[in-house]
Parts: C-alpha cells; sequence; structure tokens
C-alpha cells in the first residue's frame, strides 16, 4: 500500500510555475531520492507537502487522509517529519532541547502539571531525554553527553544528527530529508550515508524522500528515484535507468538546442 | 556631590520604577522574539491593566469585599485576564492580516489601535479625563535602613513585581508552551514542522506579555496612589526603551533594561541640579547615546537588522 500519494501537484509563485502537475507515490518502508539542478522544484514539493506552501492545484493523500488545506502543524502531528536544507536548529539550545521540541505533538503535560503534577513532568522529561539519547547514540555514542550543551558548539556533522533526531524524536512514518550532505566534505558525507542505512535499519517501516545534489549517496541509499527539472516530473525509476535518461542528461549537462 | 544616603535613596526609588519598567519591557520583548514585531499599543494595554484594576476595587469594594488580602489577588486575576484578552485580539487585528505586509504597517496599526484604546477609557470611564485616586491596599509605614527609609509599600511592590518575573521565566523554561514559544521565537517554520501550532503559541505569548502589563498597571496604581488615561504613552515608551536596551527579543535582558531605566532616572534626579524635572531627558538621552553605541542592547541575540 502507498503510504503517500501526491496527484497533479501545482504550486504557483505568481507567474511563475514552481510545481506542475507533478504526480509522486511513496509505498510504505521505501527510500525515494529526488534529484534536479537548482529550481527544478524539489523543495518547493517538500513545502508543499508539508503544508508551508498552499498548492494551487492537485491533490496529497498521506495515510488515506487529504493533506491539502490543513495547516502545517496538523500534518507534522499526522506523521510527516523534515530537515531543512540550512540547517534550522535552535542553535541556542540544547540538543535535548531541540529533541524535545520534536517530540511537542507527543508532550502530554499542561500547565498545570508544572504546578501541582510535577511528578507527572519529571517523569515525562526523563522519558524524553532518555529516548533522545537512544537517538544520539544510534548516530554517535559520545553524542548523548554532551545532550545538554548548545547545539552551536557542535561540529557540522553532528548538527546535522541532531536535525534528523529532532525529526524522528516525533515518531514520523515519512522523513523528508532536503539535502543531508549540504556542506559537508566528502568524509563527512560518507559517515552521512551510514547514518541514513542506520535510520533505513533501525526504523524499517519508515519511509524517507531525499533531496540530494550528491549522486554518490542517491545511489547508495535511495530504491528509488525521481529526477525534477523546471516543476516537472521528467524522469523515474531505478537509479541507472534515471541516469541513462536523455532528458536527465540534458537537465544537467546542458544540451545542444540547435537540434532539440 | 549629594550624600550617599541620598543616592541610596533615590536607587532604591529607581528599583521600585525599574520593576514596572521591566514587566512592561517584558511584553515587548516577547513579542519581538516571536513575531519580530514592536507592539506600540502595549503601553496602552499597560494602562488599561490599570483601569481595569481601578473598576475591578471599586466593584469588590461595592460587593463587600473589603480585605486587600482577598482583593488584590483577584483584582490581579481580573485584570490580567483582560488584559491578556485584549492584547491576543490585537495581534489578530492588527498584527497577523498584516504578517506579508511592510513592517512599518504594523508599527502604524499598533499605534492607532494604542490612541483607540487611549481614547475609549478617556470617552468611556466617568470623567476619564480627570487622574482617578488608586486605593492604598498595601501595609503602610516602613523602616529605615543606613540612612534610606524603605516602605513596606514598596516591598510589597518589589515581591508582587520578583514573583511576575519568576513566574513568566518558568513558564518560559520549563512548560511546553514554554518550548513552543522558544521554538517558535528561533525557528518558526522548523517549530510548525514539529507539530507546533503556530497561532496558539502566538496567542500565548501576546497572553503572558499582555497580562504583565496588567500587573505593572496595577502596581503603578498602588506606587502613585493614582493612574491616568495617558499613563500609557510614556510608560509605553519607557517599557520599549528599556526592552531595546536590554536587547530585543532577551527577556533577562528586558528586566535588566528596566531596572537600569528606573534607577538612571532617579538618580539623574538626584545628581543635577533641578534633576527631578530633568530625569526623563537624562534618561532617554543615555538610552539615545546607549543605542548608538552598542545597537542590538546589553543582551541582544538578534542584530537589529532584522526588524
Amino acid at each position: 500500500m502507498s503510504l503517500l500519494e501526491v496527484t497533479g501537484l501545482t504550486v504557483r509563485f505568481g507567474g511563475l510555475v514552481a510545481l506542475d502537475g507533478v504526480d509522486v507515490v511513496v509505498a510504505e518502508g521505501e527510500t525515494v531520492g529526488v534529484i534536479g539542478p537548482n529550481g527544478s522544484g524539489k523543495t518547493t514539493l517538500f513545502n508543499a507537502l508539508t503544508g508551508l506552501l498552499a498548492p494551487a492545484a492537485g491533490d496529497v493523500v498521506f495515510l488515506g487522509r487529504r493533506l491539502t488545506g490543513l495547516e502545517a502543524h496538523a500534518i507534522a502531528r499526522l506523521g510527516i517529519a523534515r530537515t531543512f536544507q540550512a540547517s534550522r536548529l535552535c542553535l541556542d539550545l540544547s540538543a535535548f532541547d531541540n529533541i524535545l521540541i520534536g517530540m511537542h505533538a507527543r508532550r502530554r503535560t499542561g500547565l498545570l502539571d508544572s504546578v501541582v503534577r510535577r511528578g507527572r513532568l519529571v517523569g515525562e522529561m526523563r522519558a524524553a531525554i532518555e529516548r533522545a539519547s537512544h537517538l544520539l547514540a544510534l548516530f554517535n555514542r559520545d553524542l548523548p553527553r554532551r545532550g545538554f550543551e548548545r547545539v552551536g558548539q557542535l561540529p557540522q556533522i553532528d548538527r546535522r544528527r541532531v536535525e534528523i533526531c529532532r525529526a524522528l524524536a516525533a515518531g514520523p512514518r515519512l522523513l523528508l530529508l532536503d539535502e543531508p550532505s549540504a556542506g559537508m566534505n566528502p568524509e563527512e558525507t560518507a559517515e552521512l550515508m551510514r547514518d541514513l542505512r542506520i535510520v533505513r535499519d533501525e526504523m524499517p517501516g519508515l519511509s524517507v524522500v531525499i533531496i540530494e545534489h550528491d549522486m554518490f549517496v542517491i545511489e547508495g541509499v535511495s530504491q528509488r528515484v525521481v529526477a525534477f527539472n523546471y516543476g516537472r516530473k521528467i524522469a523515474e525509476g531505478s537509479f541507472a535507468e534515471v541516469a541513462r535518461h536523455t532528458e536527465v542528461r540534458a537537465a544537467y549537462l546542458g544540451t545542444e538546442t540547435a537540434h532539440a | 556631590m549629594p550624600p550617599l544616603e541620598l543616592l541610596l535613596q533615590q536607587a532604591w526609588n529607581g528599583v521600585m520604577l525599574g520593576v514596572m519598567y521591566a514587566l512592561v519591557a517584558v511584553g515587548f520583548t516577547l513579542f519581538f522574539g516571536v513575531l519580530d514585531v514592536i507592539h506600540f499599543s502595549h503601553g496602552d494595554i499597560f494602562m488599561l491593566g490599570a483601569f481595569t484594576g481601578l473598576t475591578v476595587l471599586a466593584g469588590l469594594r461595592a460587593a463587600g469585599v473589603g480585605g486587600a488580602l482577598l482583593a488584590l489577588p483577584l483584582t490581579f486575576a481580573a485584570s490580567i485576564l483582560v488584559t491578556g484578552a485584549v492584547g491576543v485580539l490585537a495581534e489578530r487585528v492588527c498584527v497577523k492580516p498584516l504578517a506579508r505586509a511592510s513592517p512599518l504597517m504594523t508599527l502604524l496599526a499598533t499605534l492607532s489601535l494604542g490612541l483607540v484604546i487611549r481614547e475609549a477609557v478617556l470617552i468611556f470611564y466617568p470623567r476619564g479625563a480627570d487622574p482617578k485616586p488608586f486605593p492604598r491596599l498595601l501595609p503602610q509605614g516602613g523602616v529605615e535602613l543606613g540612612g534610606v527609609a524603605i516602605r513596606y509599600e514598596n516591598l510589597a511592590i518589589l515581591g508582587i513585581g520578583l514573583a511576575a518575573m519568576v513566574a513568566v521565566d518558568l513558564v518560559i523554561r520549563r512548560t511546553r508552551m514554554g518550548a513552543a514559544i522558544r521554538a517558535v521565537a528561533q525557528e518558526p517554520e522548523a517549530a510548525q514542522m514539529m507539530g507546533v501550532n503556530l497561532d496558539r503559541t502566538v496567542d500565548a505569548t501576546f497572553f503572558l506579555g499582555s497580562g504583565l502589563a496588567a500587573v505593572a498597571g496595577i502596581l503603578s496604581g498602588l506606587y502613585y496612589s493614582e493612574i491616568h488615561f495617558i499613563m500609557g504613552v510614556t510608560g509605553g515608551v519607557i517599557g520599549f526603551s528599556a526592552a531595546a536596551i536590554g536587547g530585543l527579543g532577551n527577556v533577562y535582558g528586558a528586566i535588566i533594561g528596566g531596572l537600569l531605566f528606573g534607577v538612571l532616572q532617579t538618580t539623574a534626579a538626584a545628581l543635577i541640579p533641578r534633576g527631578s524635572e530633568f530625569r526623563d531627558v537624562v534618561a532617554f538621552a543615555v538610552v539615545m547615546v546607549f543605542l548608538v553605541f552598542k545597537p542590538s542592547g546589553l543582551l541582544g541575540e538578534k542584530s537589529v537588522e532584522r526588524v
């Protein structure tokens, strides 16, 4: 059964068509890679899926529910989590604080509990920190020990890990990763690929859609690849198939327009 | 040079004023932190808090509830509810619809709303143009400590003000809503992606900040034994200056800024000949000089360019 079904999704910015009738299907437990030149609509797809942008036309169905028209936080609560291309961690907060925000929708204690039922709150906090430590340790055994430090003091790769942990903390069914290797050197990128495989092994039911420019990463982690150009889906299939596709090669390498 | 006792006395008086300024400043800084807006009707919401307090006190007296120990908590609670609700309404009317417009529009809209609140009190409150005596409900008398007269009334004001600040600090640092507020302040889009309800969080922030203004308004009534419909104008400008000195967006900065401004005003009054007439001139001049050299404020995180 498909977890996510996108049909005819169209997003316009004034006269510019950023997404033009895009169809994408994601199955449960599947990792889909999204490639395409800059400005081809990849991040716009994520923004429309998560409710940050309102589509002009088309349908998004997730777990049998229509998402179009829902507010961003409501979509997040249904089980879609994401990371951003440029890190959107709260750099002044600790790693634990950041991950705790990821669990926001799951927390059950309110203002009153902070005053009268402290035990419940303390219990919830303990459980949250334990879960956050567990998630951090998946990627880096030493990271939980730095959980109370400001995220801004962590190296780039660990920040990315905290961000992925924050997205995973809510227990999503679908994880959207927007160019996780951005700004990383080849060693860090290799570590990132290892991290993504850990996520897949630990959470086999989780579906992942990953936007990447690094073809090495796309080839390494995705079972299926979708290619975009000018807001349209131009190819879909295995990495090898998409890489051979003439339109994809043209989009990346340029084309002789004389006889096109 | 005035004697040391006088300076200490003035500094102590400055702390009194500073507590009230700080409470107003925290509102400014919260709104700016979360939505990047300067909510210029906040000063008049502070005034509205004082008038609501006075009305509630009169009502309680008419109903036969005389004791300050019962009347004051009820008054604070009622005023906080009223200004909190007005603050939330103000955000929905003057800020949210203009989210995509130029920040200047928000500034204009909130300034206008302040004017509406002020004029409404002037017109609809019985004899609204006159200064209103505020009942003295706090214990009178006092002690002398090293030449400084400390009135019990002032101790109570200080206690209530500090309690309100501690309460806000706890809400922000220790609750789920507080976590949402901090997250929205830093990364609104990412916070929504985590399931944080943006509208609810903004409502909570405006309720919190405006409720604090009510506390400040009532304390001001208790301190001066008088309130006036125009008090929100200076109150607002001072509160905003205090928040700016501390660094807009930083709650502790706003508290420090408020205290600093209060002490600056009163010590200026003591140090300069005919100083009490010039105290606002001196205090605001210091603010201007300060902002020229450190525009992001004492503890500012966000640079001024973001405004």
